[in-house]
């Protein structure tokens, strides 16, 4: 992974001074409110229901283990013993004082954390392929160009004061582990007709009020000139972009409001005026960044672990956790391994401050030193030998992070909401939790199949229901908190927006809504369909009704 | 005279400052009579009587709207003393956009003047992109502005104060 | 009946206004009754003043429950009590009486009834 040097390491101490600067002057009453906000905001804190939450950066959901140990250390130092993680491969604190958090980002730069941009009208994490550097099927390493764009866009001088948020995904793999389309601007690797590497850039991806589905901007951009891209692009949406109703100001009501044609030349209008000599990172510059994800040491093993194999035999828990939860790797005799943060009744993504102990243990002495976030709230051990696995799942188990339900009905992305979000208009861990515990048997999970549940608890829609196989959207209606559910959204390569259902569910009607659906699933598939693949088949109206005759 | 902070030195190195300078110019409005001496106009008026008061050799600046584009100043720059960017609120980044094109596009090498909701948190981005003066809306000094725009020993970007960027420190 | 909420600006605690003073339990807040929107809107005034002290200063509507006063709005109750998904997390951690009378505040409970026509703050 990236390692931070001493200009990287000046730089956290810099910010940490100069929040600590902007605190003291906010208490003393030398700044308002209104003046201080997006400062506390640059720094990822939020002022919450209960009290501040503080959204930490996991650049690319990347992480190494003394990262986790800190992490852990200021949940039990700072907070209530526990983190979220979130959509956007980032991690929540929500019990946190205005006065202790220059200590805490003072802590977290010892180990080269911070919270720097991952709230305020500015370039927030550039999220990746969890799997980067681990998967076969990778074209290059997102990362690289990620870390390249976390550098460029940190503190970005122009940029940061856009006329809203703005949310960049890199992927490597032609298969979508990162919600690419969904995002202000997506980059798929790419290989160009010369074998070189380029990226294919969209443009105008987003969820919230109005979702949209990022288009393509260049179907082909020789890779050395990201920046100077990006930076047109970022031009042509600072100037333009609407700062009349935050509603309207993203940059997919931009696009859609000037259409993809006339986006794009305005765009490449602006990218021919920029001096990409001076815009663009210098080869040198860009081969260190490179460098810094080289291949780590695999050790050379053969397909098949002899141990692992017997232990499998043995044990149908070792069997079904490597049947959902474990990925192939490029290298023979590894393996990628999801941890679940969706244990049955727990509240989705999070994690105990012992439970980030274990995961950083496991990282270290099993996964060389390489944790990962996913868009899912789940983890990763990115490079886990097979020999490996046995212990791996044991320990797993052992903590509570062993339920072998990825991209089950029981995997619920679900944002905090109005349980702890100043936004909400209704709650999402209750009703994920009421869910979960209709999949508790693993075996019907494991029947069901692949099925994304997703629930946001307002339309700002943090936990991504627009692009759910069964998405859920919390309502206020009349004071009462509604439901509304959609069908047939994806967040994968294959990305699409959810169709509304029919009108909003109590909260007490949403799980059984979803048991309806399931049953009318399994009762309509055909072969290996999923219920994404059935749903898109039938359409709308089988789960309509019986959804709504079950309601009745 | 209003108050105006000035950079001084060279913003692409580590000792520039600020100081307080006397303003020479008067912001005058679209519907004023025109005093005596120098001015600084909205765009619009400029593109109206601009012509005719540069010819009587006064100094002649001109105020830029967030939603107005600098690139119409292009033939006129090489005249104009001044061209001051507008914050109706300090979260309105566009006269960030502003600076930069003028000073690494346009190449004007005259003052850019940061006016509106100017505060001293926002400095250094201000510096960065080009700014060079500033009327400062919440009582800052050029000392708090000096520092505020020093607080950052390295810089990620390159922008329009040519300061060394990172990767450029880290090759010597 | 009204009552007066804010965060504490150095914790981001929730507080009631109570005299003069911001308290931590709802239990403790003062009352406001129809008749004194003005002692409202001045007590809010006062709040707003205190910029280094507390930040988003309102009044919330109350409704009667049980011989008692809860938010008429859920996401208020919420702020009162703590997150529903961590009885040991937030201000119900206490217990008590006022906590337990909170909880089960008409419509308090997951909403399967109507609850008084509300707007959110």
């Amino acid at each position: 992974m990236y390692l931070y040097d001493a200009i990287d390491r000046e730089f956290l101490t810099d910010r940490s001074n100069e929040f600590r600067h902007q605190v003291a002057r906010r208490l003393a009453g030398e700044l308002t409110e209104d003046q201080f906000k997006p400062l506390r905001l640059m720094n990822g804190l939020y002022l919450q229901l209960h009290a501040y939450m503080l959204r930490i950066a996991i650049p690319y959901g990347s992480l190494n283990s003394r990262q986790v140990r800190r992490l852990a250390w200021i949940g039990r130092t700072y907070d209530k013993g526990y983190g979220h993680f979130t959509t956007r491969q980032n991690l929540q604190f929500h019990w946190i004082k205005l006065k202790d958090v220059p200590d805490i980002l003072d802590a977290m730069a010892e180990v080269d954390l911070h919270a720097i941009q991952t709230s305020g009208n500015c370039i927030r994490n550039v999220t990746a392929d969890p799997y980067a550097g681990a998967t076969a099927e990778e074209i290059d390493d997102p990362r690289v160009w990620s870390e390249v764009l976390r550098q460029w866009s940190t503190l970005h001088p122009e940029f940061s004061f856009l006329p809203r948020k703005f949310k960049i995904a890199v992927t490597g793999a032609l298969t979508d582990r990162a919600a690419v389309k969904t995002h202000d601007i997506g980059l798929f690797l790419r290989k160009g007709r010369d074998g070189a590497i380029g990226f294919e850039v969209v443009a105008g991806g987003g969820q919230g009020r109005t979702p949209y589905i990022a288009q393509t901007v260049r179907s082909y951009l020789p890779a050395e000139h990201l920046l100077s891209y990006v930076e047109a692009i970022l031009r042509v949406y600072n100037r333009h972009g609407r700062r009349d109703n935050i509603y309207k100001a993203r940059i997919k009501i931009l696009v859609a409001a000037l259409g993809i044609e006339e986006f794009t030349r305005q765009v490449e209008e602006e990218w021919g005026k920029i001096n990409a000599e001076r815009a663009d990172l210098p080869a040198a510059e860009l081969d260190r960044i490179r460098a810094a994800f080289a291949q780590p040491r695999f050790e050379t093993l053969p397909d098949v672990s002899d141990a692992f194999e017997a232990a499998r035999a043995a044990s149908p828990a070792l069997q079904r956790f490597v049947r959902n939860n474990v990925k192939p790797h490029k290298v023979p005799g590894y393996a990628i391994v999801e941890v679940s943060l969706k244990a049955i009744g727990q509240t989705p993504g999070d994690a105990t401050a012992d439970q980030l102990d274990v995961v950083a243990d496991l990282g270290e002495r099993y996964s060389l030193d390489d944790i990962r976030v996913t868009h899912a709230q789940n983890l990763v051990l990115p490079h886990v030998k097979l020999d490996d696995l046995p212990a791996v799942h044991a320990a797993l188990e052992a903590a509570g992070l062993a339920t072998a339900n990825i991209d089950l009905a029981s995997d619920i992305i679900a944002c905090p909401g109005l349980d702890y979000c100043a936004l909400a208009n209704a709650r999402a861990i209750p009703i994920a939790q009421d869910i979960a515990r209709k999949f508790a048997d693993p075996d019907r999970a494991e029947k069901v199949g692949e099925l994304k549940i997703k629930i946001s608890g307002c339309i700002n829609a943090c936990g991504h229901h627009h692009v759910a196989h069964i998405g859920i959207l919390g309502v206020d209606k009349k004071g009462e908190e509604f439901y509304q559910l959609s069908l047939g959204g994806s967040g994968a390569e294959d990305a699409s927006i959810g169709k509304i259902l029919g009108p909003g569910l109590s909260a007490d009607k949403v799980a059984p809504a979803i048991d309806a659906l399931v049953e009318a699933y399994l009762h309509i598939r055909t072969g290996e369909e999923r219920f994404l693949d059935t749903y898109r088949r039938v359409g709308l109206e089988p789960f309509k009704e019986a959804v709504y005759a079950q309601a009745d | 005279m209003p108050k105006l902070i000035k950079l001084t030195g060279d913003p692409s190195g580590k000792d520039f400052g600020a100081e307080w300078a006397e303003d020479g110019f008067v912001h005058v409005g679209d519907d004023d009579a025109l005093p005596e001496g120098d001015v600084i106009l909205s765009l619009a008026r400029f593109q109206a009587e601009g012509e005719i008061l540069l010819s009587n050799s006064r100094r002649v600046g001109v105020r830029v709207e967030p939603d107005q584009e600098v690139e119409a100043l292009a033939y006129d720059l090489p005249r104009l003393s001044v061209v001051a960017l507008a914050f109706p609120k300090y979260r309105d980044g566009r006269a960030y956009t502003s600076a930069r094109l003028l000073r690494e596009r346009l190449g004007f090498t005259g003052q850019v003047r940061a006016v509106g909701d100017v505060l001293q948190e926002q400095a250094g981005f201000m510096v960065r992109c080009g700014f060079d003066a500033f009327e400062p809306a919440d009582g800052a000094t050029p000392e708090a502005w000096t520092k505020a725009a020093h607080r950052f020993r390295h810089v990620y970007q390159r922008a329009a104060d040519h300061r060394r960027v990172a990767f450029e420190e880290r090759a010597v | 009946m009204k009552a007066i909420t804010a965060n504490r600006l150095i914790d981001g605690e929730v507080v009631f206004w109570k005299g003069g003073a911001w308290v931590d339990g709802f239990g403790d807040a003062q009352l406001f009754d129809e008749g004194q929107d003005a002692e409202v809107e001045t007590a809010v005034a006062t709040g707003k003043a205190q910029p280094t002290v507390v930040i988003d200063v309102y009044s919330i509507d109350l409704t009667p429950s049980d011989g008692r006063w809860a938010p008429v709005s859920y996401r208020e109750r919420i702020r009162a009590l703590g997150p529903t998904n961590e009885p040991t997390h937030g201000k119900q951690a206490v217990g008590g009486e006022v906590v337990e009378a909170l909880r089960h505040a008409d419509g308090a409970a997951r909403s399967t009834g109507r609850v008084d026509l509300i707007r959110r703050k």
